[in-house]
């Protein structure tokens, strides 16, 4: 357990941006390895065997998901995705940024295991250099023959097309991504059919995070049993934490899965700021639900996540601390998926709305009695009945604060505003 | 011994309740199919599903989310609930988000009475509201086209309008614009919308969203008079339903016909019916020392029996392919029989015209959809005579079928299209078009395995039934040759010979439309007879006027292009004018004729005796030529 740089280890190598560099530091190997030794099937297997799960928020078995492409139907697709527009998630921004080739070395064994020869990414409008790193690293790897017509020999033809998102959240979650990398709007698509039968331009599909793929030439170097020898029996490997919030050293942490969390924030981020006191964490992103002090010695691993009432997600870390005013952090997530709602569903669409109304009105002291329960009200009709995740999670948070900080929305009615701006603005008055 | 019994089949229970659907069935219809209704906005039966509206959601044992009924399919075994706890707390819930933006003015909206938000919202809905902040506000009364206004408050983004133009219409000319609670529907860049279908969208919103410009603040739905009536428009003979209100019109809805019109009208027929309002008594008028003068409708009458007889057979007589055929079997039976003239046609003028005869409607419209390969002799030309056919060859297309739209001169491209292996050929023109659809119909008939049949598009709501029944000069009822006996066609009246004519101009949109020559000749008859509902631009040639009825002030039958003999109802009452076939009666009885009709119907019965095919009427079956005996 602990700090166990597997995607990170070279981070900081000098050039490692640049291709020559990334090879110096066994970069390709694993491409080359997969091309050269291993058939597409084997490869399938072996990730499979890793136990390697999805690091774009669902956790799905990455393997099984590439088999379950219909046997004969091509073109197929894989789809990297790089829309990374959750608050609180930024690590597939720093693997990106770091090693560009990295991630497209991942992308380039995915292709070949799935019998892709067009793959896209799919970045987030406004991860410009991002962007430009990419972009870069396929110049560099197309001329270097990683790319294109029979690759190295081995028959296999692959072409890497990058695309830029226009900021909407929503083009994040898998379908959505697909119809608007299709030109339309975005907005995500009725299942079944499932991406992995009918996907992009209606043909078989694989979307996988970045996070995912840039697993993937360590497990070919290394091997399936080194992968899963590391993390916990269902949650194998490592993941990049995204650490922020109110903590000494924000940042990204490659931490073995199952390391506690309470070693992520206290260890490598150095406890919280301002030598105050932990209030919360949420784990996963903004959709997750929060949790307590209480919940610190959780691994960090899918199922422990989850059976502590949150979810592992897309691996973000938001620390909050003693002066942090619950009700105005549900609020604040509750405007991010009401401002990202695409509108497709009613749920979602109105609820969202309703919602960040409703929390205005604890925010500005005009909260009444029985808003509490409105608010979980709106959720009952919200969660589970929207079209896709987004509606539902935009409950998730808010529902988990009420749990555990109800009081603070009952001090809101009964103080007619934030308790804790009013500290502040004391203690501002004072000093 | 256990054997499974391979089937199509599933069984499901809903409430309790087994039901036995075909695979892919969707809950929402099994459920319909014992009588259970599950409450929708987004879904419709002609669009795929969606699931947006998320109205329809129900319990399915084994799934812990609650499941759009309009989406899923059924499985065997299936455990559905409609009317649990849950599911009813939810539809309280999402009824009112759906009315938190909903600017609730039923009061003043076209669509109160007949809502399917208004109407679920009291069946499912919670009562009160309990969402008490500034709602999010749009345009209202935005102006979409000349014809259909949108209220965007009203709106409830059910996607329906948007499908039907991308679906239906494939025109994509509407489209979801903004996201999340911002979203609202509209055009590029604002622009008009061109759509001949936009009606529709108005007849399809759940909410008053959409709304004709011409039945704006005319009438609440229950104070309508609704009749069943065919679409004046063109000779697809769509069914309609006029709605009157106070005895003038206020609108034409769709009234579904599978077979005919799939459910849906075009915007030409739709908003035809200002054509066909009354605008007022107009009294008969006779000349007299060269002024028209008012009558009444008998000196009218004995005016018209008396200059129609003194031409001694030298008559003239036009009847508008929009007559029903009560009327137009009068009509001919009037001048055959009592004015001893077989100059009679219905058709606009040309120099020539080939013969009609039924194999031009061999191919039923809805059989479209079951040919793999349809070729579309004339194109646009095509489209615009029988707009709604172009839905039908969107949805065969959709599902399939092979469609090319050319130049009626490019029969040869066509011929090189169509593989020789085609099963089912159709071949649709306008009847202007016959010979080139006919030549091509041959080629194509060695060329491949298959059939090949042709469908002509006539001009009128009954040019189908003018030709049926012998409003021509070489054929009586029926198909039937004259022996050598044939009249004048409308070609050669101005070719000498005419003393008199009889012009019955039964829709303004189905109109004499003389030429300058003809008005020419029209204007040396010693008798020009116009029997019309509306003034004419040959008024002012005639020697006696005789106004008729609308297209909305009858009953009768007409027949559309595929052959199909449909019903008109009378929808407004016009008593102070006698019906068009009373005043082909009266012509008739001055020349000593003894019919004696005191109802349209009485006429028909008539009618079946001699074209015993007619008896499809009663069937709303296609009149089969070939069963004649
Ligand atoms: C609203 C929403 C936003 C999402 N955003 C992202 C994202 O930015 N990046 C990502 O990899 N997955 C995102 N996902 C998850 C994807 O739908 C999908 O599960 C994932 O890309 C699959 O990759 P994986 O199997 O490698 O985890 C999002 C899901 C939802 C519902
Ligand atoms: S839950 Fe509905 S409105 Fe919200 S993002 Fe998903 S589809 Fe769009
Ligand atoms: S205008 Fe009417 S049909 Fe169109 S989305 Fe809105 S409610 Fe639905």
């Amino acid at each position: 357990m602990g700090l166990k740089p597997v995607l990170t280890k070279d981070f900081g190598t000098e050039g490692l941006r640049q291709l020559d560099a990334y090879e110096r530091t066994g970069g390709y190997a694993g491409y080359k390895k997969a091309l050269s030794e291993i058939k597409p099937d084997d490869l399938v297997e072996l990730v499979k065997k890793s136990g390697l799960r999805g690091r774009g928020g669902a956790g799905f078995p990455t393997g099984n998901k590439w088999s379950f492409l219909p046997k004969g139907m091509y073109p197929r697709y894989l789809v990297c995705n790089a829309d990374e527009s959750e608050p609180g998630c930024f690590k597939d921004r720093y693997l990106i940024e770091e090693s560009p080739h990295q991630v497209l070395e991942g992308i380039l064994i995915a292709a070949f295991a799935i019998g892709c020869n067009t793959a896209f990414i799919y970045i987030r409008g406004e991860y410009l250099p991002q962007y430009e790193a990419l972009e870069s690293a396929i110049e560099e790897a197309t001329a270097a023959g990683y790319i294109g017509k029979n690759v190295l020999k081995s028959g296999f033809d692959v072409d890497v097309i990058l695309h830029r998102g226009a900021g909407a959240y929503i083009c994040g979650e898998e379908t959505a991504l697909l119809t608007s990398l299709e030109g339309y709007r975005g907005e995500p698509r009725l299942k079944p059919p499932f991406p992995a039968v009918k996907g992009l331009y209606g043909k078989p599909t694989v979307v996988n995070n970045v996070e995912t793929v840039a697993n993937l030439p360590h497990i070919v170097v290394n091997g399936a049993d080194w992968f899963a020898s590391m993390g916990t029996p269902t949650g194998k490997g490592t993941r990049v934490w995204c650490m922020s919030g109110h903590v000494n050293r924000p940042g990204n942490y490659e931490l073995e899965n199952g390391t506690p969390i309470r070693e992520l924030i206290m260890e490598h981020g150095g406890g919280v700021w301002k030598n105050r006191r932990l209030k919360a964490f949420q784990p996963g992103g903004a959709s997750m639900m929060v949790l307590l002090p209480e919940h610190l010695d959780v691994g960090l691993d899918f199922d422990a996540i989850q059976k502590a009432g949150s979810l592992a997600g897309a691996g973000a870390m938001v620390v909050m601390d003693e002066t942090t005013c619950m009700v105005d952090a549900a609020r604040r997530y509750v405007k991010f998926f009401h401002h990202e709602s695409c509108g497709k569903c009613t749920p979602c669409r109105e609820g969202t709305f309703w919602m960040s109304n409703l929390f205005d009105r604890f925010e500005f002291g005009e909260a009444r009695p029985g808003d509490v329960d409105l608010l979980l009200d709106m959720g009952y009709n919200i969660d589970g009945r929207s079209f896709c995740p987004l509606g539902d999670a935009s409950t998730w948070f808010p529902r988990s604060v009420i749990k555990y900080f109800r009081d603070e929305f009952e001090q809101h009615i009964a103080e007619k505003g934030c308790p804790f701006r009013k500290e502040t603005e004391a203690a501002v008055a004072v000093a | 011994m256990a054997s499974t019994v391979v089937t199509d089949q599933v069984t499901l229970t809903v409430n309790g309740q087994s039901v036995t659907v075909p695979k892919g069935t969707l809950i929402l219809d099994a459920a319909k199919k014992i009588g259970i209704d599950i409450p929708i906005f987004c879904s419709h039966p002609k669009m795929a599903p969606v699931a947006v509206c998320r109205m329809c959601l129900v319990e399915v044992e084994k799934m812990p989310k609650l499941q759009p009924a309009c989406a899923v399919y059924v499985a065997d075994g299936m455990v559905v609930r409609t009317t649990t706890e849950q599911v009813q707390k939810y539809q309280k819930g999402v009824l009112e988000f759906l009315l938190i933006n909903h600017p609730l003015d039923c009061p003043i909206c076209d669509k109160g009475g007949e809502c399917p938000l208004q109407d679920q919202t009291y069946q499912y809905g919670p009562g009160a509201s309990r969402f008490d902040f500034e709602k999010a506000h749009f345009d209202k009364a935005v102006p979409l086209s000349d014809k259909i206004v949108l209220d965007r408050e009203r709106c409830i983004l059910c996607w329906r309008c948007t499908r039907f133009s991308e679906e239906i219409s494939g025109e994509r000319e509407l489209a979801l614009i903004q996201r999340g609670v911002h979203t609202i529907i509209g055009t590029f860049n604002d622009e008009p919308a061109q759509s001949n279908y936009q009606g529709n969208w108005t007849e399809i919103c759940p909410v008053g969203a959409l709304t004709s410009r011409e039945y704006r603040f005319i009438s609440r739905p229950w104070d309508l008079d609704r009749t069943a009536s065919i679409c004046p428009g063109c000779s697809m003979g769509c069914n309609i339903q006029v709605d009157a209100r106070h005895n003038r019109i206020g609108r034409f809805q769709s009234r579904e016909n599978l077979a005919v019109d799939d459910g849906w009208l075009c915007d030409f027929g739709r908003y035809s019916f200002p054509t066909f309002q009354r605008q007022g008594f107009e009294a008969p008028r006779v000349r007299q020392d060269g002024k028209l003068v008012e009558v009444s409708f008998e000196e009218a009458i004995a005016a018209a029996a008396d200059g129609l007889a003194q031409a001694r057979g030298a008559v003239a007589g036009w009847a508008s392919p929009a007559a029903t055929n009560e009327e137009l079997f009068l009509f001919q039976r009037l001048f055959r029989q009592r004015l001893q003239s077989p100059h009679i046609d219905h058709r606009a003028f040309r120099p020539t015209w080939p013969d009609p005869d039924p194999d031009d409607m061999t191919l039923p419209i809805a059989d479209l959809e079951r040919c793999d390969y349809v070729v579309v002799l004339g194109g646009q030309e095509v489209i615009d005579a029988a707009p709604v056919l172009h839905l039908r060859l969107f949805k065969s297309e959709r599902r399939g079928v092979k469609v090319l739209k050319i130049d009626a001169e490019q029969g040869a491209r066509a011929r090189e299209w169509v593989p020789a292996d085609a099963q089912a050929v159709g071949i649709l023109a306008t009847v202007s078009h016959k010979k080139e659809a006919t030549d091509l119909q041959a080629a194509l008939g060695k060329k491949v395995k298959g059939s090949v049949r042709r469908l002509l598009v006539v001009r009128g709501p009954n040019g189908r039934g003018a030709n049926d029944l012998g409003i021509l000069p070489n054929f009586r009822p029926g198909y039937e040759g004259l022996n050598g006996q044939s009249g004048k066609g409308r070609a050669e009246w101005g070719k000498g010979g005419i003393g008199a004519a009889y012009i019955f101009e039964a829709s303004p949109l189905h109109a004499f439309e003389a030429t300058e020559d003809e008005r020419r000749w029209l204007s040396g008859l010693k008798t020009l007879v116009m029997h019309r509902f509306r003034a004419s631009p040959l008024d002012d040639l005639a020697h006696v006027i005789i106004p008729g009825r609308a297209f909305t002030e009858k009953a009768g039958t007409v027949t559309n292009m595929e052959g199909r003999v449909q019903r008109i109802g009378r929808a407004i009452d016009a008593d102070a004018v006698p019906d068009d076939w009373m005043v082909l009666q009266a012509i008739a009885r001055k020349l000593g004729a003894p019919w004696d009709y005191h109802e349209s119907s009485d006429i028909t019965a008539d009618l079946l005796d001699l074209i015993p095919q007619y008896a499809a009427v009663d069937r709303g079956e296609r009149v089969l030529w070939s069963e004649r005996t």
